[in-house]
């Protein structure tokens, strides 16, 4: 057991050695690897397998795109495009509603700063003629 | 018998600690908790007032207003109970609004940094001034949150911004050796044809985007750091709450992602005054708010040489450059946070929120 015990007195860690590898390892290929996507040819690849999956998928994405809108005219639904052109309304509506907020709040803060000079309280009935 | 099975079985301990690990990888856990009140909305962009837990007299008069980045949600700045900027900002005074721009639907697909900055960010502003009553604020921008601010700040310099903070602000893109720099390039990557098919560009695809700048730190450390703190409850939760963080991941909205890869990226429209939003053109030589700019020197995302030039530029007589060791997450959400980030950005901005 005394065998077992490391010199600053912690137990002795048969994977400590074999963690410290792993560890120097992969610092190793992070290092290489943050190197390797910052290439010119790591970008064209990249690149060119984004723009093959979107030239691919393009036509599939067209046609469930026309066969769905076909659909949704067949029962009388509102499609994407109808949806998406209410939202833009309501935000519309909604802007509209904050310039009218923001006016209220500008004749608010005018008649904070110069307060309205009131007529003096005339008895309840009387001088109303 | 039952000792001698524990001693030898060393199958139960790792099968416990499997366990323990695919739990902490997929468990959400609560974030984004410090109470707060909504103030003011238009569209999907809401402006929210964290209640305050100091009374008025204690409170600088200043209120101040976080602008973060369009893909990411904003709970970063409120992580976890005791280890929360937005918490730690509330007890050391602050009147704090988080500007939170919401999750952009296939409808916000054409939205650009021109409503960004001229109707959502302005109209904030006005509420936020009409709600406190004050005709002066603090704005802090954050990543592409800062280069929101700094135009909000170029084009509207007299709109009562007295303190601006600007943290890993991408504003230079003239070093075309950064990684993001050439993934953008019109060579490599067709931004139209992306916008096309998707309309906004889908927050998986800038995840993996960010991640791939470390690969391997991203992918296979990160999990294996996870694995050796096993054993300790408090760094696990830690842990957690980044990852909720990080894999609620957010699109960009079509109009804005095209002006950030083509304006920005591509033509460095922004430092060269040529970029113009709504035909107004955005110099930041009018910016003439105080200025704090935070950079983390680690930065992957925002390398740091992006953030620097902008000193040179702002007329602000008052302006201070402050490099922090850490990264472009770590300097607000790690340990370097509450240690040196925010005691800093609070030294700073006491004294100006008078």
């Amino acid at each position: 057991m005394a065998e077992q015990q490391a010199t600053n007195g912690k137990p002795f860690d048969p994977m400590e050695s074999w963690r410290q590898m792993r560890d120097t390892y992969l610092e190793t290929w992070a290092k290489a690897m943050i190197d390797a996507v910052n290439t010119d040819a790591y970008a064209r690849a990249t690149g060119a397998m984004l723009d093959t999956y979107l030239s691919v998928s393009s036509p599939f994405r067209e046609t469930i795109e026309k066969a769905m809108l076909q659909a949704l005219q067949q029962l009388s639904m509102p499609s994407r495009a109808d949806v998406l052109s209410l939202a833009e309304r309501f935000t519309n509506v909604e802007m509209r509603l904050d310039d009218m907020d923001a006016k209220l709040d500008r004749i608010e803060r005018a008649l904070t700063k110069a307060p309205i000079a009131r007529p003096a309280r005339r008895p309840v009935g009387k001088g109303v003629k | 018998m039952a000792d001698v099975c524990s001693v030898v079985d060393p199958f139960a301990g790792m099968e416990n600690k499997l366990m323990s690990f695919t739990k902490a990888v997929t468990t959400k856990i609560k974030i984004d908790q410090t109470p707060r009140q909504l103030i003011w909305a238009l569209n999907k962009t809401k402006l929210y007032r964290y209640c305050p837990v100091l009374p008025e007299e204690k409170r600088h008069r200043l209120p101040l207003l976080l602008v973060f980045a369009l893909m990411s949600r904003p709970s970063i700045l409120d992580l976890r109970p005791g280890h929360s900027y937005a918490e730690w900002m509330l007890n050391h005074g602050y009147d704090l609004y988080l500007l939170d721009w919401g999750i952009p639907g296939p409808e916000d697909k054409n939205l650009k940094f021109d409503d960004y900055v001229l109707d959502y960010l302005t109209r904030a502003v006005r509420k936020l001034k009409a709600f406190t009553g004050v005709e002066e604020f603090s704005m802090l921008g954050w990543c592409i949150g800062a280069i929101l601010a700094s135009a909000y700040a170029a084009l509207r310099p007299d709109d009562g911004l007295r303190n601006l903070i600007l943290l890993t602000a991408p504003l230079d893109f003239s070093h075309k050796e950064t990684t993001f720099a050439k993934w953008t390039d019109e060579k490599n990557f067709n931004v139209d044809k992306v916008l096309d098919a998707f309309g906004n560009m889908p927050g998986e695809m800038m995840d993996a985007g960010a991640r791939m700048l470390k690969p391997v730190d991203n992918y296979l450390l990160n999990y294996m750091r996870l694995w050796d703190m096993l054993d300790n409850p408090e760094a696990v939760q830690s842990w957690q709450a980044m990852n909720t963080w990080v894999t609620d991941t957010i699109p960009l909205a079509g109009g804005a992602f095209r002006q950030l890869v083509v304006d920005l990226f591509r033509n460095d429209l922004l430092l060269k005054g040529e970029w113009f939003l709504r035909g107004e053109r955005v110099d930041v030589s009018r910016i003439k708010a105080n200025l704090l700019t935070i950079i983390a020197e680690s930065d992957h995302i925002t390398p740091p040489c992006m953030s620097k030039a902008i000193m040179d530029h702002v007329s602000s007589k008052d302006k201070e450059l402050f490099l922090i060791r850490s990264g472009h997450i770590g300097l607000m959400a790690g340990s370097s946070g509450p240690k040196v980030t925010w005691p800093h950005m609070d030294n700073w901005l006491a004294p100006r929120s008078k």
